[in-house]
């Protein structure tokens, strides 16, 4: 995440030692977004994992009672 | 064949048709990492960043979110431009002689009292032009800069452009166009030396 948002906000020009208004709001947004997309996919993974669990157990009684 | 499955950590079917079979590990692990059953944990960034420093105490944080806020920079940027308004006005009001001036003796010298209540008067008018620019000035940009995200000379530039033609604007459309012109070649070129 830090290496994702440095590349996107933070411009290689290194005349101030602080961090100007804008790139500051710059990086609020970007680690807002990044967690917000990590939350998503981890729901999303979640998700996917049960309708495998679900395939799969399926799978398992159909081929258990055959 | 049986089908084998690809999924890892899998249970043995114990009961078909008895009681249900436990859940998947792997998404009980996913629930864990970044599912519903996380445990918070307090980040300490002195400890996440490269360079250890120590943690800021909320009082100080409070304080930089103020000075970095736009309110308090068009503020600053008010009272600096009244200070340097008065100091201008001044000065020039030195230059300037035209006061005290009277028709029927045109060589008489201006009294003290004259001279000073008019460079009282254009120091005052001076800062507060200078004051109202400087603040609108500053505002816009901060404004600008927050919403684009990024800190270059296009900040400056739009800024220059919105306030000139926010003053010029008052004396027709013409005069707004050439104010919003002149002020943002005029900021550009600050930025530049500044730069």
């Amino acid at each position: 995440m830090t290496q994702a948002c440095h590349r996107k906000c933070v411009p290689p020009h290194y005349k101030d030692a602080e961090l100007s208004k804008g790139e500051s709001v710059c990086l609020d947004r970007c680690v807002a977004k990044y967690l917000e997309v990590h939350e998503r996919m981890g729901k999303k993974l979640t998700e996917l994992s049960l309708q495998d669990e679900e395939l799969l157990k399926r799978v398992q009684q159909g081929t258990g009672t055959a | 064949v049986r089908p084998r499955p690809v999924m890892a950590a899998v249970p043995p079917p114990s009961a078909p048709d008895g009681p249900e079979p436990p859940p998947l590990q792997y998404s009980l692990l996913l629930q864990h990492l970044v599912g519903e059953q996380r445990r918070p944990r307090a980040w300490d960034p002195a400890a996440l960043g490269g360079i250890p420093s120590p943690p800021k105490s909320e009082e100080q944080k409070m304080v930089e979110r103020a000075m970095e806020s736009c309110a308090f920079k068009a503020a600053l940027a008010c009272v600096g431009g009244f200070v340097l308004g008065g100091a201008f006005g001044v000065f020039t009001a030195g230059i300037d002689t035209n006061v005290g001036f009277d028709p029927k003796d045109p060589y008489r010298t201006p009294t003290a009292k004259e001279v000073l209540k008019d460079m009282g008067q254009r120091g005052i008018s001076y800062a507060k032009n200078f004051a109202i620019v400087g603040a609108m000035f500053s505002c816009t940009e901060c404004v600008v800069e927050s919403y684009r995200g990024k800190s270059d000379w296009k900040n400056s530039v739009i800024s220059g452009c919105i306030t000139g033609g926010a003053i010029g604007f008052r004396a027709g459309l013409k005069a707004g166009v050439i104010g919003c012109g002149g002020f943002a070649a005029f900021s550009a070129a600050i930025d530049y030396y500044l730069r």
